[in-house]
């Protein structure tokens, strides 16, 4: 799952590809993904991994990193 | 909101609250005191009030139980803003009918009387919406009817927010009593007193010296209008975010930590950035039930960009009044964010592009720029 979300984000929101990103990097509160591209990462995440994420749990504060996405995608 | 019922409902009720050892016999109390506050706001939005908690607290326990059901949460939420086109938008939309009507010999025109728009009933109505779709979402659970009640009227934050949801608000009115802490009492009074300067002493002063130029503006130069323009821009913030801090710090003075509303917004490097600043509870509440909800109907990127920002702020724009010029106001700020995920594209497919835009001189007049952009929404706000 951590791969395959990197790799999404690094393909699709990146403005940099090369920028190095682990399961701790801070990816909206720091602007590496802005908040429009949150909807096609809602997207995703419901066809690869067959969970829906309700909008209010795709926030700075609880969707910030990879590992905080995969606990929230774990919950549903 | 700044009034003496206010004030006198605080202080008596905070007494009264802390006096009062069990939390449950607490909420009963802030329960009695926020309808009498909404009664003497309007005796006939206390009815609205209790008729609408007791709808749908019923509606999300349907929902609660039935949860593939979908059409029950669609019910609910169409029953719920029944109420808000009633009280609020069935005059804007009858003057649309009778214009369209002009046009079209045989179509009758119709005559509505105004009715009363009870206070406050846009943030409860939004309220509600969320509580019934979050419910839906599994994100919570419908709670106790008398917790649900003091979400509805808790007269803290009754007349102009923040848009708080019930999963924040639930667990700190479910815990069997909030300890008190003389540090809360302090940061309440503390954020009452910078909100009401925020408002008496900065919003009104700025409103002393531009209303005269609104008024006439045909006496002034255009540049007299323009300081007149920015005059507003910080006018409406610190109107604003005076009362939220007021808000806010009266239900911290009951132990309640509500969502904050501002982020220093004018400091927004982008207008995406300026959204997640500016009144936070109504623009994430427009994120989290339009935004998200609209951009799943159709993936083509047209509809992403455009549409999907567009008709969202535009009903954004609708919820601050049932006028066109709101419905503007909200298109400028949908327009602008359309650009900007134009423009972000284009960042990400130029490299040196996106290099040139992390320097610092980049970063200040993307702050003057955003700022130029809002000021001169506010001209559609002004009218």
């Amino acid at each position: 799952m951590q791969e395959k979300l990197i790799e999404f984000i690094r393909d699709e929101f990146l403005a940099d590809p090369d920028t190095e990103i682990n399961e701790n990097t801070k990816l909206i509160s720091t602007g590496l993904i802005d908040s429009f591209s949150l909807v096609s990462l809602q997207k995703f995440i419901e066809k690869e991994f067959g969970k829906k994420i309700p909008a209010p749990r795709i926030t700075a504060e609880s969707f910030d990193t990879i590992k905080q996405m995969i606990d929230i995608i774990n919950q549903f | 909101m700044i009034s003496f019922e206010y004030f006198a409902l605080l202080l008596i009720s905070l007494i009264l609250y802390w006096l009062i050892p069990k939390q449950f016999i607490r909420n009963i109390l802030l329960i009695i005191s926020s309808l009498f506050f909404i009664y003497l706001l309007d005796k006939w939005s206390v009815v609205v009030v209790l008729s609408l908690t007791v709808f749908s607290y019923l509606f999300g326990n349907l929902i609660y139980r039935y949860p593939k059901k979908s059409w029950i949460h669609f019910l609910g939420v169409c029953g719920v803003l029944l109420v808000l086109i009633i009280f609020k938008y069935l005059g804007f939309l009858t003057g649309i009918y009778n214009s369209l009507a002009e046009f079209v010999a045989f179509l009758p025109k119709f005559e509505i009387r105004k009715l009363l728009l009870p206070l406050g009933i846009s943030y409860i109505v939004f309220k509600h919406i969320s509580y019934l779709t979050d419910i839906k979402w599994g994100l919570v659970n419908p709670g106790r009817f008398i917790d649900f009640l003091l979400y509805s009227s808790l007269f803290t934050i009754f007349v102009a927010g923040p848009i708080e949801r019930f999963e924040r608000f639930k667990p700190q009115v479910e815990i069997n009593k909030i300890p008190f802490n003389w540090k809360n009492i302090d940061y309440g009074f503390t954020r009452i007193v910078f909100g009401l300067f925020k408002k008496l002493v900065l919003a009104d002063w700025i409103g002393y010296f531009i209303n005269p130029v609104w008024e006439k503006p045909f006496l002034y130069s255009p540049w007299i209008g323009l300081l007149a323009l920015i005059g507003y821009a910080f006018q409406i913030y610190f109107d604003f975010a005076g009362y939220s801090d007021i808000a806010i710090g009266a239900s911290h003075l009951f132990g309640f930590k509500i969502m904050e509303n501002f982020n220093k917004p004018y400091l927004a490097t982008n207008i995406s950035q300026f959204w997640r600043r500016w009144h936070i509870s109504l623009s994430d509440w427009i994120r989290d039930y339009l935004f998200f909800p609209l951009s799943q109907i159709s993936s083509k990127k047209f509809w992403q960009i455009f549409c999907v920002p567009v008709i969202a702020m535009a009903l954004c724009g609708l919820w601050h009044g049932p006028a066109w010029h709101f419905v503007f106001w909200g298109v400028w700020h949908g327009v602008g964010l359309c650009i900007y995920q134009l423009w972000n594209e284009k960042k990400r497919n130029n490299k040196n592009l996106n290099k040139a835009t992390k320097t610092p001189w980049f970063k200040y007049s993307s702050i003057l720029t955003n700022f130029s952009f809002v000021t001169i929404g506010w001209m559609w706000f002004i009218k």
